[in-house]
């Protein structure tokens, strides 16, 4: 379970997803507004969730679809955690299971920044990388590169920090 | 009862490649922010150029969907402040979870504890995104 899928088979795959999603569902490619759909039945009050959710409900459905390939990921190869590369960073120390609940605050803190940050981006990796670049629009190739900077921090100067 | 079963089973599609090319993964998105592999940028640049190639030819097809309906395909409004200042924070949350919000979800099913962590954190950051965002720089 240690090799991955190669990038040549993957990243074609995932590009795919695409054109299936405007044919069998004339819908854009994208995933960060079902957090938005969610505040919409949670939250009704806020203004910014209440909007027209009908068009974000088949996010749900694909997100659901999401978390079922993990779950079915689970039962078949175990915890996953064979997926630990070598230790390819320089505080090896992680190199033991990252996914352990005594990470739980840094992973809560890195969700809310995932999520505040989606939405003011108006995108994340799936709307604004592989959807919105190509389709070169610019707001997604400045709102990628900005992610790239933003991970760029976040991985050499936060995490030796708070791991 | 139709469109749910295909929105559902392209998730499942979608997760299972992230799976497999274990883009879901920490330690995957740590090594690409270190340009220790090429293995990520491979697969993001190959799927952004499968999926323009796509979008190309059904331009050029006027395909229509399954439904009968032309497709039409709309970029996202450029909001220079909004997608700059975003971009860094959604990016700094990408490198501390090391999850963007497709593996949140993967992460949900495969290590719940960790994933529902995730999940109300990316809630959490979403409403207070809806609190504040008539207040922040966007366009």
């Amino acid at each position: 379970m240690n090799a991955p899928l190669p990038w040549f088979i993957a990243g074609p795959l995932i590009g795919l997803i695409v054109p299936a999603l405007l044919i069998l569902r004339e819908k854009q490619f994208g995933i960060s507004s079902s957090y938005r759909f969610i505040g919409g039945v949670l939250l009704p009050k806020i203004p910014y969730f209440s909007y027209q959710k009908d068009g974000d409900r088949w996010q749900i459905q694909f997100a659901l679809g999401l978390i079922l390939s993990g779950f079915a990921a689970y039962q078949v190869f175990g915890a996953f955690d064979a997926v630990v590369i070598q230790p390819v960073l320089d505080y090896e120390k992680l190199a033991v299971n990252i996914y352990d609940v005594k990470n739980g605050l840094q992973f809560f803190l890195g969700g809310i920044l995932v999520g505040f940050g989606a939405r003011y981006a108006n995108g994340c990796t799936a709307g604004h990388c592989i959807m919105g670049v190509s389709q070169f629009a610019t707001s997604s190739i400045l709102a990628t590169v900005s992610f790239f900077i933003g991970g760029l921090i976040g991985s050499f100067f936060i995490n030796p920090l708070i791991f | 009862m139709l469109k749910f079963i295909i929105t559902l089973a392209l998730g499942f599609f979608f997760g299972s490649i992230l799976l497999a090319s274990q883009a879901f993964s920490w330690y995957r998105i740590q090594e690409m922010f270190h340009f220790q592999s090429f293995h990520m940028f491979g697969l993001l640049f190959s799927a952004i150029a499968t999926s323009a190639v796509f979008l190309y030819i059904l331009k050029r097809n006027k395909q229509k969907s399954i439904y009968g309906n032309e497709i039409h395909v709309k970029p996202k409004k450029l909001e220079w402040k909004a997608n700059l200042f975003g971009g860094l924070i959604f990016g700094l949350g990408w490198s501390i979870s090391g999850a963007c919000s497709a593996p949140v979800y993967i992460l949900v099913g495969l290590h719940w504890k960790i994933g529902l962590i995730l999940l109300a954190g990316a809630f959490v950051g979403t409403v207070l995104f809806a609190l504040v965002e008539r207040k922040l720089p966007k366009a």
